[in-house]
């Protein structure tokens, strides 16, 4: 415990003097300080707190997964700013250090981790959304290369990014998961055009279509084995699954700090009202952060932890529910809000990117209470 | 914070899980519904095994149990729906009495030793547990609605205001205890109302909070109990039932629903135990603590009714049946959920306190 919280404490002391004297009383402005947001990037990345599990190298300390936890969530407390491309560093780095050759990880990872080099993730399509393994986007193997040609879309931040894990279809005669593989594409290769599209809230983090007509891969930009391309997209995503709650919890914590601020109605009745739905958030905000830490215990302690799986799904909802209270806390005063516009936007996104809800609910159902596929 | 299950605690719970299933099958609830004897036999095995001895708070000495223990064992009891006064005794009524200093420890020992005592907290019109008696002279007078466990309890703990503040105060069922029993939801776990115009064998002060803190975590885990056992009972169902030639589990309007009652029962569980651990912890405020045990409570009982609700509805007209268990873990449920402060009572009053409104 006296090592988790020096950790921690070392860690506040790093952020207070980082962050602007002003960065708490004006978080609605910073948050899109995008100059801020990279120079907090690349000085976590320096000091070792960018991925505190990993080695100095890259980006961390080796804390482990108990004092990375302390750590991350005292990020959150603080309102640490968010890493303006959160694909490069928290979902293909991870897929990079497990799946990468040597080459790759010693050309890839440090620009990466720095935030110098952005990443974009290359896996919806048109016709594949939750059903990803259905991707249609084909590459053919040319020689040294890989000849692509498809069509991907809602790819965050493509149009900033240099680089994409494009996934594509290597077999088409095998299997549907059993025929993808990861490729690790140059988008400033020949052949790519990246249309970015207009997003219905404000938002840095737009998406984009990406169009591939006959674009060459080299085969050495290959991650992961041939035709395993679900394997590494499985674990890219599932990386630290034990800590996205997090994510999902500290901006809970602010929308319940936005509730209690808002002018108590003056009626009992619409008050009450605003009480018991905000002791039913509260609810969901501990029990996010007890499960978050009893599902860390049992990993821990090398036993099975199923809880872990309600993480995203009861995390996602809480945001929406506790948004949409702000909003009814506020009363008309909410429609001249944009803050409040934006995060009630942006919280309808929760329940859709990582997998959707529904799906959420199939892998309870399936891999945890057992009930068959649909 | 540690909020998970050590390997004591795991094994606790698997023997008292053991004794369960082949002491006390869901069947045996159905029975106790009409038979008001029949809880004694599973009682006295639960004494025997010393199960009782949990009432007896941590800081009384060494090999003594913590609230995580308490909620292990009152979990285990919730599933097995089992008709027996434990939760009331250990959990509600010696809950109150841990928060009451040593001069009620020969009553903590008793109800350790198994002599079945219920908790009176609930003051007429009150949707919210607090203090339904006054102590004037030496004398406890008052009424309480809805004690669980009543009509099978020697000993009454309840709250009273006195002129010196707030007091718990222990009373035998007998002279000046006025005992109005009615028939309830759960016939398994009778309640009654109790008038009292008594002197109480013991009172000492308390603050109400802390005192109401361990009941209501007590109650969360039976609820949580009550909860994973109705869910397992759907799944089984919704694997097994086949209609339009296969089986009702493999249809999302089913398989969504059973994934938001595992939801409901994890998060109600992980409020429990990290409720369990707070109060354990001498740092925890009373109000911190009430808050805590209150939510966990108000989780708890909607995951239970949650989960019985849906099973009904899984199990179509079967679930309505006499014959099938379903009826059981609703009628315990219900009962539970209503004891101790409503969820939406419960969640109204921490809300409250946290947003600092005016009432």
């Amino acid at each position: 415990m006296t090592g988790a919280n020096g950790v921690v404490a070392e860690f506040a002391a790093w952020l207070t003097e980082f962050l602007p004297d002003d960065y708490q009383d004006r978080y609605r402005e910073y948050r899109w300080d995008l100059d801020l947001r990279r120079g907090y990037q690349r000085a976590a990345f320096e000091a070792g707190w960018l991925q505190p599990t990993w080695p100095r190298e890259h980006g961390g300390r080796s804390l482990g997964l108990a004092d990375a936890m302390e750590v991350r969530l005292e990020a959150a407390m603080r309102s640490a700013p968010k890493l303006p491309n959160i694909a490069g560093p928290g979902v293909a780095a991870p897929g990079i250090r497990q799946f990468g050759t040597a080459e790759q990880i010693d050309r890839l990872l440090i620009p990466l981790l720095r935030g110098d080099e952005w990443w974009a993730l290359g896996m919806s399509e048109p016709e594949a959304g939750s059903d990803f393994a259905s991707l249609r986007t084909r590459a053919v193997r040319d020689g040294d290369m890989f000849r692509v040609k498809g069509r991907k879309i809602w790819t965050t931040q493509a149009h900033l990014s240099r680089w994409c894990t494009l996934y594509a279809r290597t077999d088409p005669d095998a299997p549907k998961h059993r025929g993808i593989s990861c490729l690790i594409l140059d988008l400033e290769s020949p052949g790519v055009t990246i249309e970015p599209i207009r997003m219905a809230s404000i938002s840095d983090e737009t998406f984009c279509e990406v169009i591939l007509d006959d674009v060459e891969v080299p085969v050495a930009n290959l991650l992961g084995p041939l035709n395993g391309g679900w394997q590494v997209a499985m674990s890219s995503l599932n990386h630290e699954r034990q800590m996205i709650w997090i994510m999902n919890w500290v901006e809970i914590q602010r929308g319940l700090d936005s509730v209690q601020a808002a002018e108590t109605a003056d009626d009992d009745y619409a008050s009450g009202e605003v009480f018991t739905e905000l002791g039913s958030l509260l609810a969901d905000a501990e029990a996010l952060r007890a499960t978050g830490y009893r599902s860390l215990h049992n990993e821990l302690a090398g036993r099975p932890n199923p809880e872990a799986d309600i993480l995203k799904l009861l995390g996602s909802l809480t945001l929406q529910r506790v948004w949409e209270l702000a909003a009814a806390a506020a009363g008309p005063r909410s429609i001249d809000d944009t803050d409040l516009l934006f995060e009630r936007q942006d919280a309808l996104a929760a329940t859709i990117y990582g997998g959707t809800s529904e799906i959420q609910r199939n892998i309870i159902a399936e891999r945890l209470l057992g009930l068959p596929k649909g | 914070m540690d909020v998970g299950l050590n390997s004591g605690q795991l094994a606790l719970r698997d023997s008292v899980r053991d004794v369960l299933r082949t002491e006390c099958p869901p069947g045996v609830a159905r029975q106790a519904m009409t038979d008001p004897e029949c809880w004694r036999t599973v009682w006295k095995t639960v004494v025997d095994l010393g199960w009782t001895e949990l009432a007896v708070p941590a800081d009384g000495g060494e090999g003594s149990f913590g609230r995580v223990d308490l909620a292990v064992v009152l979990e285990e009891c919730g599933a097995a729906i089992a008709p027996i006064p434990l939760l009331s005794s250990i959990g509600l009524a010696a809950g109150v009495l841990r928060a009451a200093g040593s001069a009620v420890d020969e009553v903590l020992a008793a109800i350790g030793g198994g002599v079945v005592a219920a908790l009176a907290v609930h003051p007429p019109g009150s949707r919210l547990p607090g203090v339904p008696m006054t102590m004037q002279s030496g004398r406890l007078h008052g009424r309480a609605i809805a004690v669980a466990g009543l009509p099978r309890a020697d000993l009454i703990v309840t709250l009273a205001s006195s002129a010196d503040g707030p007091v718990a105060a222990v009373v035998r069922v007998g002279d000046g205890v006025a005992v109005q029993s009615a028939e309830c939801t759960n016939p398994a776990q009778p309640i009654a109302d109790v008038e009292i115009d008594a002197e109480p064998v013991v009172t000492a002060p308390v603050d109400v909070e802390s005192a109401l803190a361990t009941p209501l975590l007590a109650a969360a885990a039976d609820l949580v109990g009550v909860a994973d056992a109705a869910l397992a009972r759907s799944i089984e169902h919704a694997k097994s039932r086949q209609q339009f030639g296969k089986p009702i589990g493999g249809f999302q309007g089913i398989k969504h629903a059973l994934a938001d009652n595992y939801v409901a029962v994890e998060r109600a569980r992980s409020l429990t135990y990290a409720a369990a651990a707070r109060l354990d912890d001498p740092a925890t405020s009373p109000a911190a603590g009430w808050t805590a045990a209150a939510l966990a409570k108000a989780a708890a009982a909607e995951a239970a009714v949650g989960c019985a609700r849906t099973g009904v509805q899984v199990h179509g007209a079967l679930g309505q049946t006499w014959e099938h268990d379903m009826h059981l873990y609703l009628r315990h449920a219900w009962q539970g959920a209503a004891t101790l402060g409503d969820s939406r009572a419960l969640y109204h009053a921490v809300g409250r306190r946290v947003a600092g409104g005016a009432a």
